[in-house]
């Protein structure tokens, strides 16, 4: 590692925290980025690249990174793990037949070793769709409960109205900080 | 342009620490011989990045990316890769240049002394340093030179503030008037 990566840890302000936002394409992860900005979600598509929002949330400075989800775009995902303290994963409740590839493509993250350390949020998105699978369901679905490795939690919600998601960040944001600053 | 003229000022603002600094050297005053040599390196980075070396150093590769990025909100992921090569070039520079000014130096000793520094490692030029790993600062000096180089920055201000109000008032204002 150079001088400039290490002097931005070092530097690292202590009430801030980076929030990688990972997920199949149509997940809603970038709706659900700019709701929590307060950003209009009428029109919103496809992300090929990434966003990047920093907000403030209970005194805390948020990074909050989204990726593009399409197949092709998997692939870069690792460029962002580095010094990632939560991980939000986005789950299109209503997609059931891309289900299985939801899970393997979370498993596949949860082994990565950058990764190691952060928290995960699961996010059952698009619970206000009459075909939406519960937050149950997707708990079993992608098998929540074996994951031993990190503190997890999953919670329903929908980014075009809202529902939930200052729910989720709130108990990504104390988990983190329960782990994180209160260790030192 | 935005980078460019921070340097500007910051380099005169600095100028008198930067000659008593290279006049006076290193391993005077400090108590012992790690301060002085910590505060030598700071001294030299200090130097090295106000260097028309430098900013020559940036300007080229400013000139060689610019036209990738674009006034979007969403980022292209080719930016992470252009924006690592960045943060690798600042780093080699400032590395291999400290080695041909500082005889011996090392840096992973320097980054040792630099945990043990850390409480007072603040101001100016630690700020700077870490702008150079800031990816959001990184894209808005792509955007601001790219506004430069394709002469919208000064076009755009001039006609916002003189076009709107002059012709519909200047033929009352004149008559008037004299």
């Amino acid at each position: 590692m150079g001088l400039l990566t290490i002097l931005k840890k070092m530097k690292q302000k202590e009430r801030e925290m980076r929030l990688l936002m990972l997920g199949l394409d149509n997940a809603g992860k970038t709706t659900i980025l700019k709701k929590f900005n307060g950003e209009d979600v009428s029109t919103i598509s496809p992300t090929l690249g990434f966003n990047i929002k920093t907000l403030e949330h209970k005194g805390f400075k948020l990074n909050i990174w989204d990726v593009g989800g399409q197949k092709s775009l998997r692939s870069y995902w690792r460029n962002y793990f580095e010094s990632t303290d939560g991980l939000v994963w986005v789950v299109d409740s209503a997609d059931r037949l891309r289900m299985e590839d939801c899970g393997q493509e979370l498993s596949k993250l949860l082994q990565e070793e950058r990764l190691a350390g952060a928290t995960l949020l699961v996010f059952a998105n698009k619970q206000d769709l009459p075909g939406a699978l519960s937050k149950d369901a997707i708990q079993e679905a992608l098998a929540l409960d074996e994951i031993k490795s990190h503190h997890w939690c999953i919670i329903g919600c929908s980014a075009v109205t809202g529902e939930n998601l200052l729910a989720g960040v709130d108990w990504l944001l104390d988990d983190i900080a329960a782990r994180i600053f209160t260790a030192e | 342009m935005d980078v460019q003229e921070q340097h500007g000022r910051s380099c005169g603002e600095n100028m008198v620490d930067m000659v008593d600094l290279d006049e006076e050297n290193f391993a005077s005053s400090s108590s012992s011989v790690t301060d002085a040599s910590f505060d030598a390196v700071i001294g030299c980075i200090e130097d090295i990045i106000m260097e028309e070396k430098f900013q020559q150093l940036q300007q080229s590769f400013l000139e060689k990316h610019y036209l990738e990025f674009d006034d979007s909100d969403e980022n292209k992921l080719s930016y992470t890769a252009i924006f690592n090569e960045y943060v690798n070039l600042v780093e080699k520079h400032l590395e291999e240049q400290l080695m041909q000014r500082i005889p011996g130096f090392n840096m992973s000793t320097f980054i040792d002394i630099l945990m043990q520094h850390k409480e007072e490692v603040s101001g100016d030029i630690f700020d700077m340093l870490l702008t150079f790993t800031d990816f959001l600062a990184f894209k808005e000096m792509f955007l601001a030179y790219r506004t430069e180089k394709e002469g919208r920055g000064l076009d755009l201000s001039q006609g916002l503030l003189i076009t709107p109000l002059i012709p519909s008032g200047s033929e009352q204002l004149g008559s008037s008037g004299s």
